[in-house]
């Protein structure tokens, strides 16, 4: 995933140089929806993703005592 | 009739302001990416999933300058920036925020320049871009100026500007092939590079 992400930023960049800008603004814009869709499955995903679980207080449910 | 050529002279110098501006962004972040890519080469050092992500808003930012280059300006061109900026801003957020107190055996955060690490630098980056894209709006305005002169009257910057776009597209597909060789066609690691195994 991360390859095509970056082989759709080289591309956009190298039709921008070169070819037409319609190909490229198209390729920028697919660039654009990989990186989405990879940045929300790295954090979301209950394998490998970034999760937070120390900031997720819905699960703790430990009730704080204050003495 | 002196006016009018006063007028043409200092529409002439904003443009020109708005050129170097572009281009000084693109320096910055080429310099930011060299570092970076310094750190990995060097160092040792693998960027992790976000980080490369990072990269790519970084690139995505001089995509839209590099077609004010090419094509002639336009605020379609700084809204393909501005939108990668935002994309930065909310990866270098969500990163911070993860490094802060990181996930038992995720403790990888890599080395500090000047006492800062790249997570953080990256907020700061985005911030300074859409800081410096709103003075530069607030400056020299949306006037039909900026549109009319072409890169090809500032000779001297367009030709800067060249060899800067093909640095950019450079380290790109150095990226590319470093990308190829840490995660494969699969998922990333910071381990190791997977197609060196």
């Amino acid at each position: 995933m991360m390859v095509a992400v970056f082989a759709a930023m080289t591309l956009a960049l190298i039709c921008g140089w070169f070819g037409s800008r319609t190909l490229a603004v198209a390729l920028f814009f697919g660039c654009l929806v990989l990186s989405i869709g990879l940045f929300l499955f790295e954090i979301y995903s209950p394998e490998s993703g970034f999760r937070m679980p120390w900031i997720q207080t819905e699960i703790d449910g430990t009730p704080q005592v204050r003495s | 009739m002196i006016d009018s050529h006063r007028s043409m002279t200092t529409q002439r110098f904003l443009a020109s302001l708005n050129y170097i501006y572009l281009l000084l962004v693109m320096f910055v972040i080429a310099g930011i990416l060299t570092t970076a890519m310094t750190l990995q080469y060097v160092k040792g050092e693998l960027p992790c999933p976000l980080c490369l992500l990072e990269r790519v808003a970084m690139l995505g930012v001089c995509f839209g300058i590099m077609l004010n280059f090419r094509r002639g300006f336009s605020y379609q061109n700084t809204g393909f920036s501005l939108l990668f900026t935002i994309v930065l801003l909310v990866i270098a957020v969500r990163q911070t925020l993860l490094d802060i107190y990181p996930r038992p055996g995720h403790e990888y955060i890599g080395s500090a320049i000047f006492g800062i690490h790249m997570p953080v630098w990256s907020i700061i980056i985005a911030l300074c871009l859409l800081t410096a894209y709103a003075i530069k709006l607030a400056i020299l305005g949306g006037d039909e100026y900026l549109r009319g002169a072409e890169p090809s009257e500032f000779p001297a910057i367009k030709k800067i500007a060249d060899i800067m776009i093909l640095y950019v597209i450079a380290i790109c597909v150095i990226n590319l092939v470093s990308v190829i060789l840490q995660c494969g066609f699969g998922e990333c690691h910071t381990f190791n590079y997977k197609l060196l195994q």
